[in-house]
């Protein structure tokens, strides 16, 4: 009797001791695919898979907004090659504004919907959250986003910037860094017209316009 | 008296300029001579010193262009930035005529490509070619995507039996505590590289000098201390074959037929690394290598040591 008592004993202290180190290196799950209502109905309509349908959606709404952005960029100056930087600046904002104004309403979640946004999430997961990430150099794409991010920071404080906030249709926030957008991540997501790019801020993934340098959407926590 | 102050004005002048006058650099008439500097954009005391000795240096090493590996324009990107961190630092060598090509860093707006002065032609990346038999290859580090790839493929297979320079800001290997060897980078770069037979790789982001020992045929260079520094930062890794972690540094690069031969100097004009890459005459294509030029050796590797005594 002794013995088995001894034995539970043991096995519960091994269980005790085990149980926070497990808990510890366990990485956030995968993120469970949320589709809408009616892309269900529509995939079912269509026998279509709905991931499918999800980032054909994504594709029309990034279309919509270039058609924005080329309509505005007929009427602003051509951005080109000049030896006078306020000229570029100038360009750039005047571009900014016209889409801002054309874009007046955008809100967060206009492009990046809810369902795009956890099929973006699903996307990135493999190569910077998984356990087990994609390519040799995988693992360390998520250590590379971390140190860009602090070194960022430091530096903006460094320089007295403020905290960075991000706001759909507004201005990258000035003397703010890019970070870098590891290309592990660039390959897993949508490709975007040479007018858009990917970066990522903290744990959040921001589309902005390059020419206009506008936050055209984002997707909070795309990193978890 | 007068006279007195004025000599000893004069003399002070030049001070920076004899400073730098152990040159190591061949000189030979008709090569073709450049300088790097990295991490520039500060408009700070440092870059404005760095910037001297670069004046100074051409006096004796009269390069024709500039590399800028990145983080040409910390901050603000206004007019008055580009004056206080490139224009002015640099006016000497832009009157003189002297060509600067820039990549990008991930501290700079890709608004920057629009900068005449940065000669990057409006593009994210883009290749040039100084004289014949060398080009060069200025890489967006902050942004390598599928296009960009493509297009480094394209560009490399056509390249023939040219000396092939890669510039970009993110270094594939680095000995540096604060980021390391970006082996994301390299991943999507080192195999490329290898297959086209690209020569020489340089970098900067780190804020110190560091040559690489060649790594698959490569010849690897930081140059990221060209106003910024990070004092002791660099580790004891295997791959260093000389590091300087201790002052604010650029280079200086000549091609003599299948020679390369460099020299780091300090804000000082001190040498701190000199050396010389020689390429290996033609191979003929391969699958697996689609280009002849491979690195056969690095510099003084052995004989320094990889962090200076402090």
């Amino acid at each position: 009797m002794n013995v088995i008592r001894l034995l539970v004993l043991v096995a519960l202290g091994c269980a005790l001791s085990t149980a926070p180190a497990a808990a510890q290196t366990a990485a956030p799950k995968p993120p469970k695919p949320q589709i809408s209502t009616a892309t269900k109905e529509k995939a079912a309509e269509e026998n279509a898979n709905p991931d499918a349908l999800v980032l054909a959606d994504f594709q029309k709404r990034v279309d919509a907004y270039m058609a924005i952005h080329k309509d505005a960029a007929k009427d602003a100056p051509p951005l080109k090659e000049t030896k006078n930087p306020a000229e570029i600046k100038a360009t750039q904002e005047a571009l900014g504004a016209k889409i801002r104004a054309a874009r007046a309403t955008a809100k967060q979640g206009d492009i990046m919907t809810p369902e795009i946004q956890n099929k973006f999430r699903r996307l990135m997961y493999p190569v910077v959250t998984s356990p087990a990430p994609q390519g040799t150099a995988g693992k360390e794409v998520k250590k590379d986003v971390k140190e860009e991010l602090k070194e960022n920071t430091e530096e903006r404080k460094e320089e007295g910037g403020k905290p960075v906030v991000l706001k759909v249709n507004a201005t990258y926030p000035p003397d703010t860094p890019l970070p870098t957008t590891p290309p592990q991540v660039l390959m897993n997501l949508p490709k975007l017209p040479e007018q858009l790019e990917y970066r990522i801020i903290g744990k959040n993934l921001i589309m902005r316009d390059v020419d206009a340098n506008i936050i055209v959407d984002l997707v909070p926590n795309a990193i978890q | 008296m007068r006279s007195l102050l004025f000599v000893l004005m004069l003399l002070a002048l030049a001070i920076p300029a004899l400073v730098a006058q152990d040159l190591t650099v061949p000189m030979k008439n008709g090569s073709v001579k450049f300088a790097v500097i990295g991490d520039t954009g500060t408009g700070d005391k440092h870059q404005l010193a760095v910037a001297k000795q670069l004046t100074a240096t051409r006096a004796k090493f009269p390069f024709e262009f500039v590399i800028m590996v990145g983080d040409n324009i910390y901050g603000g990107n206004s007019a008055k930035d580009y004056d206080k961190k490139f224009a002015i630092p640099y006016k000497p060598l832009l009157d003189d005529g002297i060509k600067f090509y820039a990549a990008l860093g991930n501290h700079d707006d890709p608004s920057e490509r629009y900068f005449k002065p940065f000669n990057m032609n409006g593009e994210r990346y883009y290749t040039f070619k100084p004289a014949d038999g060398v080009r060069f290859f200025a890489l967006d580090s902050t942004y390598m995507d599928e296009k960009q790839l493509k297009w480094l493929d394209e560009q490399l297979a056509t390249s023939g039996s040219e000396w092939k320079i890669a510039f970009f800001h993110h270094p594939p290997y680095s000995s540096g505590e604060t980021h390391g060897s970006d082996e994301t980078l390299r991943t999507q770069l080192e195999p490329r590289f290898v297959k086209a037979g690209v020569n020489v790789v340089l970098t900067g982001h780190e804020h110190f000098y560091e040559r690489i020992k060649p790594q698959k045929g490569i010849a690897y260079f930081i140059t990221g201390s060209s106003a910024k520094l990070r004092e002791g930062n660099i580790s004891q890794t295997e791959l260093t074959a000389k590091g300087f972690d201790a002052g604010y540094t650029f280079m200086i690069v000549e091609i003599v037929g299948d020679n390369m031969y460099y020299q780091t100097l300090t804000d000082t004009g001190k040498t701190v690394d000199s050396g010389m890459v020689h390429r290996v005459g033609k191979v003929e294509p391969t699958p697996n290598r689609t280009s002849q030029p491979v690195v056969a050796t690095g510099g003084s590797d052995k004989k320094i040591p990889a962090k200076p005594v402090k």
